[in-house]
């Protein structure tokens, strides 16, 4: 294989990181749009109000000029507050954009993995892999010393993460308004994802409800909230009118479980799940996808004999120095299946060369097989005796047999 | 990337507050001048019912105007949108639970931990090693700061360092026949034989005698070529003589990457960083490649990730072979420690199991590739 660029294989991963500012472009552009509804709607009413007032002759003056600086409020208002979401978000939100697209068109315009420019880039993209996956495994402080030492902050995506954890720390603490704020805030999107979490937190609401004892609450809690959903829903409502019934140290099986407190967990799950699939984000770390499908392109039987280990495979792992048991990724690789290979490739043990024609595989007498480059030269510095680094056994160059390995 | 970009310029364009065209900052600051203009009507008392209505028919428009503004954004955008489903088609596969058990994710944090002490990122690491549970050791922590330092001293064209570390593992490079003390050593050269003005070629001279001659048995062209090139000096001469090559600044850059590798090796550590050559292969079409087979295979429920082999090739540079595979071409199966690669008399190799299917009468097979014939017994057994 070539060391050709393989632009579809790099895209794949980068969607989200495409993807993460232009959703949040769009977030913005439609609370400017409630902004200019809510303001210049609110200044169209008054301003008709006006009119009816004033030929229906029942408007003081006092009144009109109250009702004219109203409007010139709402007007001023509604224009620093457009002006300041396009400072503070839309206008960074774009830049971001235009920062991730370039670093896209950049390794696009590359031809080979060889070029140095592909190097740095690569670079760059496994610090936002670490960062991603720093930030997904709650290490922010770790995320955010990467970002800064590399000047990759326009690159990953610590705010949005942050957000996340602050909601899933709210879940962690049994609060559920937080992420019902989120679910509000992201109504439209979350029923195109036929996505159930805002019933299951106003669910999880009623159940704590009914767990204190509080069921004139409970009742009133559910006829606000939960019978809206009765159409999709129905069976889990009446099972949780049911429970009313039930005490939180009932053994009754389905109430048992709805009491039980691991649904936290749960809910917080699937949280991830929806704001992860709103952001066009994998739920599995970039890092994982990436090291998942390198390791099984390299993982061979041959990583995991001590007689045949290279440390120069990062199956084989040498960073696990001389543990028996693999430490890092070799650890790894035991979760993914070995790869697949139709043709021979013979691999010098001596110069790490891979033989073919010119450079042709020799065996000594006892089958150890070796380059003839590498043989070649052992034996001009010699004096002509070559030796087996495996075995020890040293014989004359003329000894050695052409291996023939088509 | 250009249609993205060719889009996002027009949302950049429209929502622009120096737009040309009229922005809805400006049909705001016209709404309110007619505010203004109504409120001083009324305090003189001079404003009649049809300048309300005036007024009101003003506040329609000018609010028609904005959402017409903010229908071109949001059309703009929506192609933006669009562009972006165009150019990226796949969404990313999901490998449920993948490297999430307690051991997967301790493998993980140590090879993050190693990766960023290697690559000389000592203050994230810090951070790093605080936010998880593993411990690397003082010991193995000092080695990657070391190693910095020479790498530091080597960019400041400082090679005592690097000569210091190579004389204590003479007997380590020796044994891999590495030209790093004899590198080392020529780039010291050329800098002496470089720097000087007017040319002077007597410190270099006695430099060499000192320094590369003990090398010269071991790299006598090389010796002769740099003794020789002190006829060519100053630089702009050497540029265009036989030896431009050696005034090449690589020559003293490799030095760092060169000396990485063998320090790195002494330690028992790949020449490469493993995070990134795997993360490199993953993200370099690996990823994509099982994607396309496990869609033209059919995998049903995971299926994949329980098998022992992947059904299909990922190919590989051959800078990121390691290991030596060898597939029988008559069988057509990878060899085994059961079934190993036999060399025939004639030097072609197949695997055992072949040999013995090939088997005449008399304990005779003949090559599957050219016509001579081998006794089954006498065939050997080659380890590659």
């Amino acid at each position: 294989m070539t060391s050709k660029l393989n632009s579809e294989g790099i895209m794949l991963f980068e969607q989200p990181f495409a993807r993460v500012p232009y959703e949040n472009y769009r977030k913005i552009f439609r609370t400017s749009q409630k902004n200019v509804e809510r303001e210049l709607g609110g200044v169209q009413t008054l301003s008709n109000e006006l009119l009816t007032r004033t030929s229906s002759r029942s408007l003081s003056s006092e009144d009109a000029l109250k009702s004219i600086d109203n409007m010139i409020g709402k007007v001023e208002n509604l224009k620093r507050k457009l002006s300041d979401l396009h400072e503070t978000a839309g206008k960074p939100t774009q830049d971001v954009m235009r920062e991730r697209l370039h670093h896209l068109a950049t390794v696009e315009a590359l031809q080979s993995t060889t070029q140095p420019e592909f190097s740095r880039w690569a670079d760059t993209r496994l610090d936002r892999w670490l960062v991603d996956w720093c930030l997904r495994a709650g290490k922010e402080k770790s995320a955010r010393s990467i970002a800064k030492e590399k000047g990759i902050e326009t690159l990953v995506d610590i705010d949005l993460f942050s957000d996340i954890r602050r909601i899933e720390d709210a879940l962690g603490r049994h609060s559920c308004t937080e992420a019902l704020a989120w679910c509000s805030e992201n109504k439209t999107a979350l029923r195109k994802i036929k996505s159930t979490l805002e019933f299951d937190l106003r669910m999880q609401e009623y159940i704590e409800l009914s767990r204190a004892g509080n069921r004139i609450e409970a009742i009133a809690y559910s006829k606000k909230y939960l019978i809206s959903w009765q159409e999709t829903h129905i069976a889990q409502i009446q099972q949780l009118s049911a429970l009313l019934a039930f005490p939180s140290t009932t053994i009754c099986g389905p109430y048992k479980r709805l009491y039980d407190t691991s649904r936290w967990h749960t809910l917080a799950k699937s949280f991830r799940l929806a704001i992860y699939n709103l952001n066009t984000l994998s739920t599995e770390p970039l890092l994982h996808l990436a090291l998942y499908a390198g390791l099984v392109a390299l993982k061979l039987p041959a990583c995991f004999d001590p007689v045949t280990k290279n440390v120069d495979c990062p199956v084989c792992d040498g960073e696990s120095g001389d543990s028996p048991v693999p430490l890092g990724l070799g650890k790894l690789a035991g979760e993914v299946p070995y790869s697949h290979h139709a043709n021979s490739t013979i691999v010098c043990r001596i110069s790490g060369k891979i033989m073919d024609e010119d450079n042709m595989p020799m065996a000594f007498p006892d089958g150890h097989v070796y380059s003839r480059e590498a043989l070649e030269d052992m034996a001009a510095r010699n004096g002509g005796i070559v030796t087996c680094p495996r075995t020890g056994k040293s014989v004359p160059f003329g000894e050695l047999k052409k291996v023939f390995i088509s | 990337m250009d249609p993205l970009l060719k889009e996002l310029t027009k949302l950049e364009k429209l929502t622009a507050t120096s737009a040309k065209s009229p922005s809805i900052v400006q049909s705001l600051d016209s709404l309110l001048h007619l505010l203004h203009q109504a409120r001083e009507k009324f305090v003189r008392g001079e404003c009649s019912e049809e300048d309300i209505r005036q007024l009101v028919q003003m506040t329609e428009n000018k609010k028609r105007d904005i959402d017409e503004r903010q229908k071109e954004v949001y059309s703009v955008l929506s192609r933006l949108g669009k562009a972006l489903d165009k150019r990226f088609t796949t969404p990313l596969p999901t490998y449920s639970d993948l490297f999430s058990l307690p051991s997967s994710v301790t493998a993980l944090e140590r090879t993050i931990a190693l990766h960023l002490l290697r690559t000389g990122q000592f203050e994230v690491a810090e951070t790093f090693l605080n936010e998880s549970e593993i411990k690397i050791s003082d010991e193995q922590r000092n080695q990657f700061v070391d190693l910095h330092q020479i790498l530091k001293a080597l960019r400041n064209q400082d090679i005592t360092p690097a000569l210091r570390w190579a004389r204590n593992n003479e007997k380590f490079l020796q044994s891999r026949n590495s030209p790093l003390e004899f590198y080392l050593h020529r780039s010291q050269y050329i800098r002496l034989l470089l720097s000087s003005h007017p040319p002077d070629p007597l410190p270099a001279i006695s430099y060499a005698n000192e320094n590369l001659r003990p090398f010269y048995k071991e790299h006598e062209a090389e010796f002769r070529r740099l003794m020789t090139c002190v006829a060519f000096i100053p630089l702009p001469r050497l540029q265009n003589s036989i030896y431009k090559d050696l005034a090449l600044p690589t020559l003293h850059f490799d030095l760092e990457p060169l000396f990485a590798k063998e320090y790195c090796a002494s330690l028992g550590m790949s020449r490469q960083v493993p995070l990134r050559v795997v993360g490199d292969i993953g993200g370099g079409g690996a990823l994509a490649r099982i994607e396309k087979g496990r869609k033209v295979l059919g995998d049903r429920k995971g299926e994949w990730s329980q098998i022992d082999e992947l059904p299909i090739e990922i190919p590989l540079t051959s800078e990121n072979r390691y290991h030596s595979i060898f597939a029988c071409l008559v069988s057509r199966e990878q060899s085994t420690e059961l079934n190993p690669p036999m060399m025939m008399a004639c030097g072609h190799v197949i695997s055992k199991d072949s040999l013995q299917k090939l088997n005449k009468s008399g304990g005779r097979s003949k090559c599957p590739y050219c016509p001579i014939e081998t006794l089954v017994g006498s065939a050997l057994r080659i380890y590659l």
